[in-house]
């Protein structure tokens, strides 16, 4: 196959014909499912993150969520206190949080499995509690206000008139693919190979001249930094606080890269679209029952637990994994 | 003088509840590897089971045991339907790589939670309830002067020391206790020696599920109860565990403690918003400096 000659060109060709596709969506649906789909964009980039960081060089953390509220925080204050554009602050979104992930990653690469898990946990705790510590600057349990803006007028003239959701989707898919092409390319790399050795076996890995703290360390820089743009845009959709990113949003990002396939960007592309729209989908599905609004406001978190339940028991791969094996 | 006898008090009750949690984690990390994040829930669960009954008119004491037989049945669906089958297939697929047989019960457990809390928000609502104590929970009075602590807290201290004196005996003089031991120390050796070692694990998750029951019993009338209310305490008790080094039951228990009375102490003379970062703080110092636990034996281990 001439594709895995040039894994770079390859790449390219699919993060281009993803952008069609999400362009083209975002011109035919309606305002709310045109946000729905802004959201999975840019979730996208932090279940990539998870994809990274868990399914590439086998660390976990469940303080995903956390990673992401630095980014946004780093960019709301940018935008408001610097009075830089969206851009510039996404940019240093990313710088912030990829720092923050350097701190993490130097006590994080002396850990493995649970006592990671379990202390990035207690991170995406504590990390909230700063915003109401410092609230003349962090904006306390309200948090900060900040939003796109407006499209800029050579969209407007190039494609009509413009949704604010849309405009969200359309500022928001560049930067993912973005993201996509970066993903790819570190997979396909040197070191990629080298998370992976990681991965598979320390002790091996080591021994063939990979330095296992250090290529911890820098997974751990740049799962952040991707997990900070994906925070900084979810807050722009228009507050920045702590209800924005709850504890569930690192667990939200981690279902999304389990049950789509945790070792493919197909499978992050899959699980981010299957998280943002399994709730709608439930939604509709059951409206003929009838169903309490108790019931109603559960089942998705019932459906979701018991499908990461099935998918790690029976189908560890996710539906990617499935799908190549049935090839 | 007076609040650091009222903050020594209720870090040491805290303490005593801590100390279950962080024993039913211990319990479960040492019989079958894994880091149950789901634990709370399960408690959560039968905490409500027991309000349910109390709220039907059935005695505190029934409705008491009746929460820790379903803490040991959850306790042991979890482990038969979801984390037996996952050791299974160990070494198949995704699960082939060393960290990820570390990583994917983290995941599955924390799958558990998920249900467990979406179920008790489908069954009981998401409204909070309180719980019942036993015994009075006002400020016991003596020769005229208020003491600093209740009759609950007595009661909380007493059923504390009298698990952990039953735990004890369990390990030390039976057999069961002893395979379970012996389990732990090194599955392989005990299997050949002919101990059916995936019972001991059922066994082990049977009764963490009984010991996290019990805190959530003895928690729930200081907070309410609702489907969520529980996760702050597991966080608590995990980090309790790892402090103990989190293969040590006794490492456990004093974790607990110290974790009581720290979290108390950041409670009255610093502020209630600053006990997660405290404990992060304390988290990452014990993780980096004495990573197998403030009572780690010689044996080097690797975190």
């Amino acid at each position: 196959m001439s594709s895995h000659k040039n894994p770079g060109a390859r790449n390219l060709f699919f993060v281009i014909i993803f952008a069609i596709v999400i362009f083209t969506l975002g011109a035919v649906l309606d305002p709310y499912n045109q946000g729905q789909l802004a959201v999975v964009s840019m979730l996208l980039i932090g279940v990539l993150s998870v994809t990274l960081l868990t399914g590439t060089s086998g660390q976990i953390s469940l303080g995903q969520g956390a990673l992401m509220a630095v980014g946004g925080y780093a960019s709301a204050l940018t935008i408001l206190n610097l009075g830089l554009s969206m851009w510039l602050a996404l940019a240093i979104a990313i710088i912030v949080s990829a720092m923050a992930g350097l701190l993490l990653g130097f006590a994080a690469a002396r850990l493995t499995g649970p006592y990671l898990a379990g202390t990035t946990l207690v991170l995406a705790l504590a990390l909230p509690s700063l915003a109401n510590r410092f609230e003349s600057v962090f904006g306390g349990d309200v948090g900060l206000n900040v939003d796109f803006g407006n499209p800029p007028s050579w969209l407007i003239s190039a494609f009509g008139e413009i949704g604010y959701e849309q405009w969200q989707l359309y500022a928001t898919v560049p930067l993912t693919c973005l993201a996509l092409l970066a993903t790819a390319n570190i997979l396909s790399s040197r070191t990629g190979r080298m998370w992976r050795a990681i991965r598979d076996n320390e002790s091996a890995a080591s021994l063939m001249g990979v330095n296992v703290s250090t290529n911890k360390i820098f997974t751990f820089v740049v799962s952040s930094g991707f997990a900070g743009l994906s925070g900084a845009l979810y807050g722009l959709r228009g507050i920045v606080g702590p209800s924005v990113y709850p504890i569930s949003l690192s667990l939200l990002l981690l279902t999304g890269a389990i049950l789509g396939g945790l070792r493919s960007i197909a499978g992050a592309l899959i699980g981010s679209a299957l998280v943002v729209f399994l709730p709608d989908f439930i939604d509709w599905a059951t409206k003929p029952l009838a169903l309490s609004e108790q019931i109603g406001n559960y089942l998705p978190g019932l459906i979701g637990g018991l499908l990461l339940l099935v998918t790690v028991v029976l189908n560890p791969g996710g539906i990617s994994g499935a799908l190549r094996r049935h090839k | 003088m007076n609040t650091l006898i009222t903050t020594l008090f209720l870090g040491t009750t805290r303490g005593a509840v801590f100390a279950l949690v962080a024993l039913g984690l211990v319990l479960v990390w040492r019989g079958a590897g894994i880091v149950n994040f789901a634990q709370m829930g399960q408690a959560m669960f039968s905490t409500y089971v027991a309000s349910t009954l109390i709220i039907k008119g059935y005695g505190y004491w029934f409705a008491f045991l009746i929460a820790l037989v379903v803490g040991a049945i959850l306790g042991a669906i979890v482990d038969l339907a979801v984390m037996r089958p996952l050791t299974r297939r160990s070494h198949a697929g995704i699960l082939a790589s060393e960290s990820m047989r570390a990583t994917v019960p983290v995941i599955a457990s924390l799958g558990i939670l998920g249900v467990l809390q979406s179920l008790a928000g489908m069954i009981w609502a998401a409204e909070e309830r309180g719980f019942p104590t036993p015994v009075s929970d006002v400020a016991v009075k003596a020769f005229g002067k208020t003491a600093p602590f209740t009759k609950f807290d007595l009661f909380i201290i007493v059923v504390v020391a009298l698990t952990l004196v039953v735990t004890t005996l369990f390990f030390k003089k039976t057999g069961m206790g002893l395979a379970m031991r012996a389990t732990a120390l090194n599955p392989e050796v005990a299997r050949l020696s002919g101990i059916r070692i995936s019972r001991v694990r059922t066994l082990s998750w049977a009764i963490s599920g009984v010991a996290s029951s019990l805190a959530g019993l003895l928690i729930t009338p200081s907070a309410n109860l609702s489907p969520n209310t529980l996760d702050l305490i597991l966080i608590v008790g995990f980090t309790a565990a790892v402090v103990g080094g989190l293969d040590s039951l006794p490492g456990s228990v004093v974790g607990g403690f110290i974790l009581g009375l720290l979290i108390a102490v950041i409670n009255v003379y610093v502020s209630p918003d600053d006990v997660f970062l405290a404990l992060l703080v304390f988290l990452l110092l014990v993780l980096i400096l004495k990573p197998g636990g403030l009572f780690a034996s010689k044996k080097v281990r690797n975190v």
